[in-house]
């Protein structure tokens, strides 16, 4: 487990050996409010999404999840290039995409598909399912127009459909079939990225086993990148290897799955899992301990000073107000960002992150400690990474002697 | 007991042909229009409105059939020293020359006039209708779509024109329309009927703009123009193959709707004098009847029914097609 103490990691080398084939660097999306009136003046930003790195492979998955209103949607309305990104780089395969006219984007829109959440608006009630699915196929060209209708039924028998309904309208079909449908209007561009925002949270139960398993048929069967969206801790568990935590805006904490849910590091990561009911634990009655979270999310307009989640953190200290958590990787497949980051019970009483901002506990600056140079935006995990048990002896060793002197000493947890 | 292998063998046989008549899907357009098929009271306004148009369109020849002639008549022979016609009503009984009488003072024949009315009423209505259901629509999915400045300024303009009062313009227009053109009499005839197009087109259309733009609204927000958006759909496609499409039910309904309005606004445009002139018109011939309604009034009869019939018939007409179209506002 213990690697060498690097602080600033080669480009070069990825953490994984796949190419990524979508590469997010710190993306934003900034909504203006106005006022109301007649003239109309900007009185502040949402900040739906705010600075947010992640990179998905070839083939591979990404679950974005967190709760409404944390800017995941918003996310995956960027990548499909639905809104314009306020800064930031999105790479499709190396090609810069988020500044791309809406022309341009149009060879781009083949490769980029999406799957909406709910499967009763996201089909046109005027259009049959042949129209729906052939459209994609029309105005890309992708077969010869006598050819459509043919195309059309291979698909609807892809995502397990009659090929003879292709004279159906939306309204003839349930809430999974139709999934279906917008699943196979989106296979019908043979995309390579595919976004999928909430694709089984209109659905029963019972029909979510069904869409998720067609998807990853059809994720093994054509090799496509998923951006999965979902609030379903155990659906995106199921579905994506690597798994991003958002809230607010950012994401907090970003795993492989077997870390991310066996050992989260960031405190809303584990209030967030810990909220998941579990039937094992139900059924031996053992009772696990529920982290309630106190108040409400705060308003993306006028976030918290700081680290985001401070105001509903139960380890927030004076420095989660000063100072921003940067995202650190402290594992081969493992960022997170929080100052006190740790396994839930044994989280650090002293800031960890220190070392990588150059301040002390306070979150004021030390004079002559010089921030790592790590580049904290990069997209993937690196080879070479910090880990925890480093960055905590080295933060400590910043401030050292400050602690002692401090009456209110380091573990004392002020309550917000 | 058990199934017999031949049931079993005909069934089979019969399954194929039973699926394939069965997979093709009706759109809502289809199933609203069975509605309307079963509406009986929709059936009967349609054979009302049917005959009227029959009418409108086959003046000349039913005017022929019944052997009477469009400004024939000669007030030295038709009618009498008191300017009453000299035939049939209103002194003496029915007669098949002249089926609704003849027209005091000038003797024209009142059937033909009438004939001839219906065809200026529908043909008017006709007109304006699409000319501001067409208006409106583009005018309503651009403001929708748009949104931002281009969506301010028409439902500004919007605004102004609802604010406008119709009857004013209108009879402005008129005048000024006779000064600029009153030295061609042959023109004025065509200007004034453009004239007329132009004032009923042009304050028709803000209401189905107003609906087609709240409708926009709604709809652009659904994932479907959403999905469309990310396939790259042009916009102009979106706008006309995906969103015009599911706005098919406000736009029957204001045609439906628009149609009996603008018949009657002919009408009374006509009455006021300061519609159509030279071509007959059931509102002019209502303004020549009303001074002899004590002595004649098969004379006003015969358009107010006119009116009143077709009027009533679109309207109802309108409400059942509302109805089928929209079955949540369904009393």
């Amino acid at each position: 487990m213990t690697q060498p103490e690097v602080a600033a990691a080669p480009a070069s080398t990825d953490g994984s050996g796949q190419r990524p084939i979508l590469e997010v660097t710190n993306l934003r999306k900034y909504f203006p409010v106005q006022s109301a009136g007649v003239i109309r003046r900007t009185i502040g930003h949402v900040q739906a999404v705010d600075g947010v790195s992640f990179q998905v492979e070839q083939g591979g998955a990404l679950g974005l999840v967190g709760e409404s209103g944390c800017g995941k949607s918003t996310t995956g309305r960027l990548i499909t290039r639905l809104l314009d990104p306020t800064s930031g780089s999105m790479k499709f395969n190396g090609r810069e995409i988020g500044n791309l006219s809406n022309k341009q984007m149009l060879p781009l829109r083949k490769e980029i598909q999406m799957i909406f959440q709910d499967p009763y608006s996201s089909l046109n009630p005027r259009h049959t399912v042949g129209t729906i699915v052939g459209t994609p196929l029309r105005v890309h060209k992708m077969v010869p127009d006598k050819q459509v209708l043919t195309r059309v039924k291979e698909l609807l028998e892809v995502v397990g459909l009659n090929p003879e309904h292709y004279n159906r309208y939306p309204s003839e079909f349930s809430g999974g079939q139709r999934q279906r449908i917008g699943v196979a209007r989106a296979l019908a561009l043979q995309p390579k990225v595919l976004v999928a925002d909430e694709p089984v949270s209109a659905l029963d139960v019972s029909i979510q086993a069904q869409v998720v398993n067609l998807l990853q048929d059809v994720q093994k069967e054509f090799n496509i990148a998923f951006l999965f969206i979902a609030h379903d801790l155990a659906v995106v568990r199921h579905f994506c290897p690597d798994v991003a935590v958002m809230y607010l805006g950012k994401i907090v904490e970003i795993a492989d799955r077997e870390t991310l849910y066996a050992r989260p590091h960031h405190p809303y990561t584990q209030a967030l899992l810990s909220a998941v009911p579990d039937v094992k634990q139900a059924a031996i009655g053992g009772r696990r301990e529920r982290i309630r979270l106190e108040g409400d999310v705060p308003s993306p307009v006028n976030p918290p000073s700081g680290c985001r989640f401070r105001t509903r953190c139960w380890m927030a200290q004076d420095i989660c107000a000063k100072q921003e958590p940067p995202l650190l990787q402290i594992g081969p497949k493992h960022k997170v960002a929080c100052h006190f980051a740790g396994e839930y019970g044994a989280m650090p009483t002293s800031p960890i992150t220190l070392d990588a901002l150059g301040v002390d506990q306070h979150g004021t600056p030390v004079s002559g400690a010089a921030p790592s140079t790590e580049d904290l935006i990069k997209p993937g995990f690196s080879d070479a990474y910090t880990n925890l048990e480093t960055h905590k002896s080295s933060s400590e060793r910043l401030v050292g002697d400050r602690i002692v002197d401090d009456p209110k000493g380091e573990g004392t947890a002020t309550e917000k | 007991m058990g199934i017999q292998p031949t049931e079993l063998v005909v069934s089979n046989t019969d399954e194929p042909e039973v699926k394939s008549q069965d997979v093709a899907g009706r759109s809502p357009t289809q199933i609203a229009l069975d509605r309307l098929r079963h509406d009986k009271i929709a059936m009967v306004c349609l054979a009302v409105v049917a005959v009227f148009v029959l009418i409108a369109i086959f003046a000349p020849l039913l005017t022929d059939l019944f052997g009477v002639e469009l400004e024939g008549g000669d007030p030295v022979t038709d009618t009498k020293a008191d300017s009453f016609p000299a035939i049939g009503p209103p002194d003496y009984g029915f007669t098949w020359e002249a089926p609704l009488g003849l027209e005091p003072r000038t003797g024209n024949d009142l059937l033909a006039e009438w004939f001839y009315g219906a065809r200026t009423s529908l043909g008017v209505a006709t007109f304006a209708t699409v000319a501001a259901t067409l208006m409106g629509i583009v005018i309503g999915l651009v403001a929708g779509f748009a949104r931002g400045w281009l969506d301010r300024v028409i439902a500004f303009v919007i605004d102004i024109f609802l604010s406008l009062p119709f009857i004013l313009v209108a009879l402005a227009l008129a005048p000024i329309i006779v000064s600029r053109f009153g030295a061609q009499p042959e023109r004025l005839e065509f200007v004034q009927l453009c004239a007329l197009l132009f004032v009923l087109s042009v304050f028709g259309w803000m209401t189905l703009a107003r609906l087609i733009r709240g409708e926009v609204l709604s709809l652009r927000e659904r994932e479907f123009v959403q999905a469309a958006r990310v396939i790259g759909v042009p916009t102009r496609s979106i706008l006309f193959k995906e969103l015009l499409p599911n706005l098919v039910a406000p736009i029957v309904v204001s045609i439906s709707l628009g149609l009996p309005a603008f018949v009657t606004a002919e009408a009374g445009l006509a009455f006021l004098g300061i519609g159509v002139v030279g071509i007959p018109s059931w509102g002019q011939t209502v303004n020549r009847a009303v001074e002899f309604f004590s002595t004649y009034p098969l004379f006003l009869y015969a358009p107010v029914v006119g009116i009143c019939l077709l009027v009533i018939a679109l309207n109802l007409l309108g409400d059942a097609v509302r109805d089928a179209f929209d079955p949540k506002t369904r009393r």
